[in-house]
């Protein structure tokens, strides 16, 4: 599959002004989304890994091969992408034990045990994951919209690190996506900014347990600002006429928002997913 | 002058009034009448030789000179003039047209001597060379002069004339230009009363909470949206109307060329070619005024019925063989063997009086043709919310294939339900038929219903809002279930009716079951569709439920002779006494059990004719007084 993508920046104060304008535009009411987003990176060589990855039993012929062959033969970055809900978070006011806790998935037990009574009702052994594999953007297409191959896979629910070990993969780092999304027709809207959890010196080495209170996540960009992603996946990447129909569809929603948004084509190079 | 235009001023402008009009002094002006007749009598004589003779003759020269005047007019183009003449004609206007050019250069050639001449006295240089020839011979330079003289004083009535023109010319100036500034106040000052209305009127629709926005391909204008946003786009897009404004400032209502009829789904249910029932309109049309309010919902509702309309079309057509048929404008369906239901898309006005030659002779199904006309609204509403859910979802990746809309449940849940409800009322009557039989036989048993079991309200999900989770209860194949109890202890019996159109199996199926503790080998097929059929297994299973009861009787203990029962052949209802002395079979009976009716025969088992010696019949009919129950009977005939 592939995805067809422009961007746009909006600034904090813009940002429910555009929620209202988008609602208006899509004729639905914005869908609140927040998902955790673990990095993993590839770190067996090349040619290593045989076996098949990921959602095998739906063969696709030659878009498999291809990303098979992506998935081994160079080095990526993926993310895992796990939808929450803002009660998922810990309680205002409630932290969880200190920053500096030595082993967070120790604590993450702990938390999970006395889930029940707790305060946060977040549930790791139970949270569902997605894998999603995106590829650098395609280089020198004349077209003014940012494509790259993509492909998602469900995975098992609970603690992921193990499997994704399994497949050769390690985990980076984690963040938190919040945003919005609306649906016009093909394309998809995500109005989202990126959320960092509050201390970094929490073990890095896993997934953590338990989430902290939402208040207490810090937006990656100081300001506060969002980012306004429109996408088209098509199915068939080798298509023309889809790809054109798609970025079509894209460059009709850019003249639509131009009023509000400039939206464009991203730099290539900073969606760069390879692990060097 | 016009009079009025001041009193206009004066009327529209009432907080502040600029005068515009100049003031004219009234002056007491000479009758002008004298003038006018000493003026006549200048021109024409003394009115005394006036008489009617003399007035005619004049009028006759007038006319005759006009007269003369279009005869010349005529005969020029009437003349047919052939090439040479024509020539002729040319060459003289030629001529014509040489000379009078050249008098015109020889009289600029007297103008031009003249001013030299005049000239020469000064400069006669200059002058002498714009000079004819025959000039300076004739005249010698510098022979005339000129002098400014200063003109003779005009008499005061003279001076005094132009001054009166030119008032009178700068009055009527600024009285056309007051004219016209009053008149265009007074323009603008409708227009102003107007907007005010348009606007006022544009508000208090959008205080109605409708949704007043800018149409998309005429910018400037007002729309107001009242289609609904999850139709089939067709629809969707004509649920949009400009809000034009009238002359006056009312607001018009301009759908395009979509027809403004209200039209709506109207039901007939029709039994025996007979129309017993029609569906009543929503709304009585009030004539002539009516408020932008209600055109609007006027509107709303026919795009909303012409929608349903087309959507149930869409959807008989796929279920050709449900025996649905359409034709142009009426889709009809028959639910039972007699009663048929037609829909059609009738215009509001012309109601049920329509060229149809279909009267309505009698209302009792009114009401069924409401239902059905009401469930079809509700169902297609369903649908929209069910499209938006759709449309809310990230949609599938992009592919050459294009997405089929399925077709809507509207018919197919109603089919569905009239049909699950005959069958479930003929099931009840049946079973209650069989076991008044029973009952009357003094057979203690029972049954009960559970129907629409996947419509129970009762049935609670959390996740669906209530109305959604209503109607869904409609769209899940309906399943009733009768269970009941048996003469023969721990044998319960269940039928289970269920009734699906949209996914396989089609139609109702009759799931029966019952467990024999006699006949552990017998089940009752399974999935059985017709009436007849599931009949005629509940009635073998009852037959043979008795013919097991028969079997299991005992004799009281302490009473000697008598005999006991086997089932010979028992799927055909047959007993044979058995002798606990000699083991030989003496009597024999014969149960037929039929819906209504149960009849016990017993005859001895030697017996050639066959006739019997005793017979019981029990009936469902409570008319009928009461006999010995079944138990009764069998230790009456089971005495030796």
């Amino acid at each position: 599959m592939h995805e067809l993508l422009l961007f746009a920046s909006v600034p904090l104060h813009q940002h429910h002004e555009l929620r209202q304008q988008l609602a208006g535009l899509t004729a639905m009411q914005p869908r609140h989304r927040l998902e955790r987003r673990l990095i993993f990176k590839a770190y067996r060589k090349p040619g290593v890994i045989t076996t098949r990855v990921g959602a095998s039993q739906d063969v696709q012929g030659v878009d498999l091969q291809r990303l098979n062959k992506m998935l081994n033969g160079g080095m990526y970055y993926t993310q895992v992408v796990g939808p929450v809900l803002h009660e998922n978070f810990a309680a205002a006011g409630v932290t969880r034990g200190e920053g500096d806790d030595p082993d967070a998935a120790m604590s993450g037990i702990h938390e999970s045990q006395k889930d029940s009574l707790s305060h946060s009702t977040y549930d790791y052994e139970s949270q569902s994951w997605k894998l999603e594999f995106r590829d650098i953007p395609e280089a020198g297409t004349r077209s003014a919209v940012t494509a790259r191959l993509m492909a998602s896979a469900g995975l098992p629910k609970g603690d992921i690190v193990e499997p994704m070990n399994a497949w050769g993969y390690g985990f980076v780092t984690e963040y938190v996506v919040e945003g919005d999304i609306f649906i016009l027709n093909d394309i998809v809207i995500f109005l989202h900014r990126v959320l960092r959890y509050p201390s970094e010196s929490s073990d890095p080495h896993a997934p953590r347990g338990q989430l902290p209170s939402f208040e207490q996540m810090k937006p990656l960009d100081k300001s506060g600002s969002y980012v306004l992603q429109a996408a088209i996946t098509v199915q068939d990447g080798g298509n023309q006429e889809t790809m054109r129909t798609a970025s079509q569809h894209l460059f009709g929603l850019r003249e639509q928002l131009r009023s509000a948004v400039r939206l464009e084509q991203a730099d290539r190079l900073s969606l760069d997913t390879r692990a060097k | 002058m016009s009079s009025d235009a001041p009193d206009d001023s004066s009327a529209t402008t009432d907080s502040f009034t600029l005068p515009l009009r100049p003031l004219i002094e009234k002056r007491d002006r000479p009758d002008t009448l004298p003038v006018e007749i000493a003026q006549i009598n200048a021109q024409w004589g003394s009115f005394r030789d006036v008489n009617e003779d003399e007035l005619q003759v004049k009028i006759q020269e007038e006319k005759d000179k006009e007269g003369i005047e279009d005869e010349d007019e005529e005969e020029k183009p009437a003349g047919e003039v052939d090439s040479t003449e024509r020539l002729e004609q040319l060459y003289k206007r030629r001529a014509e047209i040489t000379q009078f050019a050249l008098q015109a250069q020889m009289e600029t050639m007297f103008a031009l001597d003249f001013v030299s001449l005049l000239l020469s006295k000064h400069v006669p240089r200059q002058a002498e060379t714009s000079m004819s020839a025959f000039l300076k011979q004739a005249v010698p330079l510098g022979s005339l002069n000129s002098e400014i003289v200063s003109p003779p004083l005009k008499p005061e009535s003279a001076a005094q004339d132009p001054k009166v023109v030119s008032r009178g010319w700068r009055l009527q100036s600024f009285d056309a230009a007051a004219n016209k500034l009053l008149k265009s106040a007074s323009r603008l000052e409708t227009e102003v009363a107007s907007e005010t209305r348009y606007w006022s009127e544009v508000l208090a629709v959008k205080d109605k909470g409708w949704k007043v926005s800018r149409l998309p391909r005429e910018r400037q204008a007002l729309g107001v949206q009242y289609g609904f946003l999850e139709a089939t786009p067709i629809f969707r897009d004509r649920g949009l109307a400009s809000l034009r404004r009238a002359d006056d400032g009312s607001l018009i209502l301009d759908k395009g060329l979509v027809p403004s009829k209200s039209r709506r789904i109207r039901v007939r249910v029709k039994i025996n070619d007979r129309v017993t029932g029609c569906s009543k309109s929503t709304r009585s049309t009030a004539d002539g005024e009516e408020s932008i309010e209600t055109r609007i919902l006027q509107a709303r509702d026919t795009v909303y019925e012409e929608e349903l309309f087309h959507e149930l079309v869409r959807e008989a057509r796929i279920m050709g063989g449900q025996g649905v048929t359409t034709r142009q404008n009426l889709i009809r369906f028959a639910v039972s063997e007699e009663q048929e239901i037609m829909l059609d898309l009738a215009d509001t006005d012309l109601e049920s009086f329509s060229e149809d030659t279909d009267v309505i002779d009698s209302h009792e199904d009114d009401v069924l043709a409401d239902a059905i006309a009401h469930s079809t609204r509700i169902l297609l509403s369903y649908a929209h919310r069910q499209n938006l859910h759709r449309r809310t979802q990230p949609p599938p990746p992009l592919s050459q294939k294009r997405r089929h809309t399925p077709e809507y449940q509207l018919l197919r849940p109603i089919l569905a339900y009239l049909q699950h409800r005959s069958h479930v009322e003929w099931l009840e009557s049946f079973i209650k038929d069989m076991y008044g039989v029973l009952k009357s036989a003094g057979v203690d048993s029972d049954y009960s219903a559970n129907l629409f079991s996947s419509v129970n309200p009762q049935r609670k999900n959390h996740s669906l809002p209530k109305v959604e989770a209503l109607v869904q209860g409609f769209l899940v194949p309906l399943e009733s279930t009768i269970s009941g109890s048996l003469i023969t202890p721990k044998s319960p019996f269940r039928v289970r009716i269920r009734t699906s159109l949209v996914s396989p199996p089609f139609g109702t199926n009759y799931d029966i079951s019952m467990t024999m503790p006699q006949h552990p080998g017998i089940q009752p097929p399974a999935r059985v569709g017709l009436r007849s059929e599931a009949a005629a297994i509940i009635t073998h299973f009852l037959m043979l439920d008795v013919v097991s009861a028969v079997s299991s009787y005992r004799p009281p203990p302490g009473v000697d002779g008598h005999l006991m029962w086997q089932a010979a052949y028992p799927h055909h209802g047959e007993l044979l006494t058995v002798s606990p002395t000699s083991g030989e079979h003496k009597k024999k009976m014969k149960v037929t059990l039929t819906r209504g009716e149960m009849t016990l025969d017993v005859s001895y088992a030697r017996a050639a004719d066959g006739t019997s010696k005793h017979s019981q019949t029990w009936k469902a009919d409570p008319t009928v007084p009461q006999q010995p129950g079944l138990m009764k009977f069998v230790a009456d005939v089971s005495k030796e």
